[in-house]
């Protein structure tokens, strides 16, 4: 250590440092313009000169690059020292007058005019960029020529491969001398070097070697790009290292191959998105607004390259019409090989649309090419249909060309409708809803795998069990096992946990560790002693935000006994630093000024329960994302509003308590309720999991809807496989099958549910902790098509009875016609019912196996043989069969005239009327859920207004309720065909696992408590509660009969009754009217 | 009057409002910074009293979203 005096102020550093460095330490401000913490000092500017008295006489040094020694005095503020800088500034003024750098400084030191001859360069020789190529290991720069003549060029004025237009030199220049632009004049253009795209922006912004892949990537760390990052190119650079804090990088970590021993392997490695380029006709390669999908989706985007504003990219102009093309990369063997339908398009595109209309408002002209619009999902069909009122058009016709309009960026279109006009159209932007695909190195993967694929290349399953692959002990779940939507890939991931967790049952909770539970330590009485960790997170919060002063602030608030901040307050070893704080300073209340509560809260908690301090006794206020983040240009108003923050936060922690967790035991115990195909599978995964399991069925015999079906559309026979699975149902030890059984009561909570079986006159009681709803749905008896009339027209699972039983009848049939959408995408039943399409393409063709010679028509709307289904769609038109569409105005008339039943429709190529005399008629009738209300009041769980049940979230918890412990699947969710009601079934087995395996939970602290005392029994509470969590006291109850309470099993902690009570009886523990006012004091 | 700035309570709910406040901070949308935000667990929670509080206590405005 040196010890010398700066300013007069003792100070230290060490051996080898420079004054500079020393200063920066001590909060000391030098100027400097060639100054680089990363680079060697070179003293080129000059106006970091300080004056230095070594004991005998005083002179004049530059502290970049003056190194420290014992004993020094040095004065950084004397008017000498801001002579000579003015004097530094004037010349530097005088040969850049332009460069605003210069002129900041200029106004700075009080020059108004340089007084000397104005010159016009914009290069003040600092050699940063000479320095930091050298560093970068390309030494393709010097500054060459002497005195005057110096300038900074490349050796004898040659551009050479030293160069690699890495960009390093622009980076640092701090006039603007050396920029971006120059050097891809310069440069780039002979060496076609091009920005960095970033993927998550699909390429349409560039990116750093170091980045974050996306703002909310988990974990949230950047990472190194080896490819781009110059230190792996040339060994040099490392510039980062001298700016990471933490000392966090390291270039010479490698690539670890780890191995492990696992019992069981699941595929999750989705897809990749078709690249359009080799389309020569759509000309993506090459018109700027034709553009995909996913870069759509990142331009609608608020954190995309356009900040969320809908521009197009040739000119940034607000495009006035918009078109998307379907089916670019799906269904279509001509120009490529993709088969099938990608799923999600129509949907995506539709969205889009809406999406678009809302960012450039109504006028914006939206229109979809499509071949289909297959909305098959759950309420789906709804957004299509609103889609249409919003004014987006849908366009039934295959796009062949884009042409570019000469002069102009805009886009022309021909297409044929299906009267036969030729329309041409111009748009500003197109848009091409490219598919999914496999990408090869997954198919390479499943070769070292040894697994099959399907000719489509995705992995291949049976119908039964939908997430197994070919090998025993892997398991496939999302767009690998076949392109599929969000909620049916979270379905099928929970499935595959599910059928791992069936085969490793035996091994579970046997590599798990038990955390310790410290003795919680009783402050209740005790005085507030209060602990503030104000954070830096890096230069987060600490680069706009003066943490240091929030700091000290908080140390005067009432009853703040422990101040610190923090470089990053959530890192591990703060956390034991902070559990030695708490412990020392006896504190018991803890605020962390940082980032989100929603985040890092469960973190600080635990930190204070691992001291045995109530983890209720903390508050977080959020300084970053609601402050340093959205203020970076007001420094100083960030900080005034951290420390109003923080005062905020103190006053509220201050009149915390500490709250009780009731623990609850979960009941080891599953019900399933309805035995069909999706309840057996369901019960099945319960049993094989090792949970006793009760299986309910209202009829006398298991199978459901199955029962009566022929065959998957993958040809597999449903009776055999039925058969088979109600054996392993019957078969299984911890499965006891209710038949004839309806539930007659619910009681209780999750974990702690009882209910009363009834059973042929008997009643018997049952303790479970979880249930699951599968209830199914069933086939919806037509109302119109002469339906009942005539033995001839049958629904579909009526003729599936007839190719299960072999009917003769179906020998002799000359014709058969298939009518479609019966019941469904009507506007009493606006959804589609996902499986009929399949299952008249797939019937059709069956009958057409039987009779090679008969006609076979499938009159349709859409037809949505989504998925791989496609490929039965294709089958099916090679076989002969024809598909003619109806709308819903104009529909298919069904008449029997002497004996002899006709279908007449109007065909849409030829615009004519067709009459078609038949021996069969299937009606592709609706899926119908029964509207089970009194299953959906036991469970408190809601209906929609189709009658299916509300998941607790469309995308994210299909298979679950918001109600805790009970959860859903099959057909009571949406109609879906069997291989997805099994995948579901287990994924509700799989949700439910999750809670069972727990065996004990913890209610949330933080909910409502009555006082009995004040309340007047008006119910007000119980009848405004979504969750049912207060009741009156029963009358015969010792203690306040008659009075409200909550139960905290069921209580989530909205707060609603106790706003709404009118004898404020009701408090909010963590968010009482005391701390809540307190904070409004403190504002 | 135009060196005035607004202090404005803000109370958000704590599972949609106050999540969007976080995300502006992640997409670094820049806003005028005149709001504290307390938050709450639901808008459900929201009392008149504390609409009340607020302006007695100084507020210029309030805020309630959820």
């Amino acid at each position: 250590m040196i010890t010398f005096k700066l300013n007069g102020k003792e100070v230290q550093g060490e051996e080898g440092q420079y004054i500079l460095q020393v200063a920066e330490k001590y909060g000391v401000e030098i100027p400097t313009m060639c100054h680089h913490k990363a680079l060697e000092p070179a003293g080129m500017c000059r106006l970091c000169t300080v004056e230095m008295f070594d004991g005998r006489r005083s002179r004049f040094v530059t502290a970049c690059n003056y190194p420290i020694w014992e004993g020094m005095q040095i004065f950084t503020d004397t008017e000498e020292v801001h002579k000579g800088r003015k004097l530094i500034v004037e010349m530097l003024l005088a040969r850049c007058p332009e460069v605003p750098m210069l002129q900041d400084l200029a106004k700075k030191y009080g020059i108004e005019k340089s007084r000397f001859k104005a010159e016009d360069d914009d290069c003040i020789l600092c050699g940063l960029c000479v320095r930091m190529c050298q560093r970068m290991g390309n030494n393709a720069i010097e500054l060459t020529g002497r005195g005057i003549e110096m300038v900074v060029d490349t050796p004898f004025h040659v551009q050479t491969d030293f160069c690699v237009a890495c960009g390093a030199c622009a980076s640092v220049c701090p006039t603007g001398h050396i920029t971006l632009e120059k050097i891809n004049q310069n440069v780039t253009s002979r060496k076609n070097v091009r920005k960095i795209p970033s993927e998550y922006d699909m390429g349409l912004k560039g990116r750093k070697p170091i980045f974050v892949p996306y703002a909310q990537a988990v974990p949230n760390t950047p990472a190194i790009d080896r490819d781009t990052c110059m230190h792996f190119k040339t060994g040099g650079c490392k510039v980062c290292t001298e700016f990471c804090g933490v000392n966090a990088i390291k270039h010479d970590m490698e690539d670890e191959i780890l191995e492990l021993d696992v019992g069981s392997i699941i595929l999750a490695t989705g897809f990749e998105p078709f690249d359009p380029s080799k389309f020569d006709n759509y000309g993506y390669a090459k018109h700027p607004n034709v553009v995909t999908a996913m870069e759509f989706e990142r331009i609608l985007s608020a954190s995309g390259p356009t900040m969320g504003h809908l521009v197009r990219s040739s000119d940034h102009k607000e495009p006035k019409k918009i078109a998307w093309f379907q089916c670019v990369g799906s269904r279509d063997i001509n120009r490529c090989d993709n088969a099938h339908c990608s799923s999600v398009c129509c949907m995506y595109a539709i969205k889009e649309s809406i999406i678009a209309k809302e960012h450039s408002g109504d006028d914006l002209d939206c229109a979809v090419f499509y071949m289909d619009i297959r909305t098959h999902g759950k309420d789906f069909e709804r957004y299509y249909e609103r889609a249409k009122t919003q004014g987006v058009r849908f366009v039934r016709s295959r796009v062949h060309t884009i042409n570019p309009v000469p002069e102009t960026d805009d886009l022309e279109v021909r297409y044929v409708l299906d009267s036969g006009e030729l329309v041409k159209e111009t748009f500003d932007m197109i848009v091409l809803s490219i598919g999914l695909q496999t990408p090869p190195e997954l198919i390479q993967l499943a070769n070292d795998l040894n697994i099959d694929l399907t000719t489509g290349n995705f992995c291949k399953t049976d119908t039964f069990s939908p997430v197994q692959t070919s090998r025993e002990g892997i398991f496939v779940c999302g767009a690998f096992q076949g392109p599929k939507d969000i909620p049916q890939s979270v379905v099928d991931s929970s499935a595959a946990a599910s059928a791992a967790g069936e085969m490793l049952s035996p091994a579970r909770n046997t590599l798990t560790k038990i955390k310790e539970v410290v003795p919680e330590v009783n402050v209740i009485g005790e005085r507030p002693r209060i602990g503030v960790f104000v954070c830096n997170c890096g230069i987060n919060i600490g680069g706009v935000v003066n943490v240091p002063g929030v700091r000290d602030y908080a140390k005067t608030l009432p009853y703040v006994e422990y101040v610190t901040d923090n470089m990053y307050t959530c890192s591990q070893d703060t956390q034991e630093v902070m559990k030695d704080i708490i412990t020392k300073n006896r504190l018991n209340r803890i605020v962390v000024a940082a980032c989100s509560p929603k985040t890092h809260e469960p973190l600080f908690r635990e930190t204070l329960a691992d001291t045995g301090l109530n983890k209720y006794l903390f508050e977080m206020t959020n300084i970053r994302n609601q402050n340093s983040w959205v203020h970076k240009n007001n420094p100083d108003i960030a900080t005034q509003k951290a420390k109003d923050l923080v005062r905020m936060a103190v006053t509220k922690v201050a009149l915390k308590e500490p709250l009780p967790e009731a623990e609850l035991s979960i009941g080891q115990t599953a019900m399933v309720i309805g035995g069909g195909i999706t309840g057996m599978s369901t019960a099945l995964s319960f049993a094989r999991q090792g949970y006793e399991t009760h299986l309910i069925e209202n009829t006398d015999r298991l199978g459901g809807n199955a029962l009566t079906l022929y065959k998957t559309w993958k040809g597999e026979n449903i009776q055999e496989k039925l058969k088979g699975l109600i054996d392993q149902v019957s078969r299984e030890e911890n499965l006891k099958i209710h038949l004839n059984t309806t539930l007659a009561s619910v009681e209780g909570f999750v974990g702690n549910f009882k209910s009363t079986l009834a059973s042929q006159g008997k009643e018997d009681v049952i303790e479970y902790g979880v249930a699951v709803i599968a209830t199914g749905a069933s086939e919806f008896k037509p109302v119109e098509y002469m339906y009942g009339k005539d033995p001839r027209i049958v629904t579909s699972q009526e003729l599936d009875r007839k190719l299960i039983g072999n009917d003769p009848v179906l020998n002799s049939l000359n014709t058969a016609v298939f009518i479609q959408c019966v019941g469904s995408r009507e506007p009493e039943r606006p959804y589609c019912s996902r499986v009929c399409c399949t299952h008249s393409v797939d019937s059709a063709l069956e009958l057409k196996r039987r009779n090679p010679g008969m006609n076979v028509y499938i009159l349709n709307r859409d037809i949505r043989t989504y998925g791989e289904r496609e490929t039965l769609y294709k089958e099916a038109r090679e076989a002969g069969i024809i598909f003619i569409r109806f709308t819903r105005e104009n529909k298919p008339v069904v008449a029997i005239e002497d004996g002899v039943v006709k279908v007449k429709v109007t065909d849409h190529i030829l615009g004519m009327p067709l009459e078609i005399e038949t021996d069969l008629v299937n009606l592709a009738s609706a899926v119908i859920p029964p509207r089970d209300e009194k299953l959906a009041q036991f469970f408190k769980v809601p209906l929609n207004d189709d009658g299916f049940f509300v998941e607790r979230h469309a995308k994210l918890g299909p298979s679950e309720f918001a109600t805790d412990g009970v959860f859903l699947a099959g057909l009571a969710h949406y109609p879906k065909p069997i291989d997805e009601s099994i995948a579901q079934g287990m994924a509700a087995a799989s949700r439910a696992v999750t809670l069972l395996a727990q065996k004990t939970i913890h209610t949330n602290g933080e909910i409502a408590k009555v006082n009995p005392a004040l309340c007047s029994s008006c119910g007000v509470c119980i009848s405004i509660c979504p969750y049912k969590a207060p009741s009156f006291i029963p009358d015969d109850a010792r203690f306040f009969p008659g009075k409200a309470e909550i139960n905290p099993a069921l209580c989530k902690g909205c707060g609603l009754c106790v706003a709404s009570c009118r004898s404020g009886a009701i408090g909010l523990k963590g968010f009482d009217n005391d701390q809540i006012f307190a904070m409004i004091e403190a504002i | 009057m135009s060196e005035w700035e607004p202090k404005i309570a803000a109370f958000l709910c704590n599972w949609c409002s106050y999540g969007a406040a976080d995300l502006a901070g992640v997409s670094r949308l820049q806003y005028p910074p005149n709001i504290r935000v307390i938050r709450i667990p639901c808008t459900g929670r929201m009392s008149p009293k504390f609409i009340l509080s607020a302006f007695r206590n100084g507020a210029d405005g309030v805020w309630v979203s959820g």
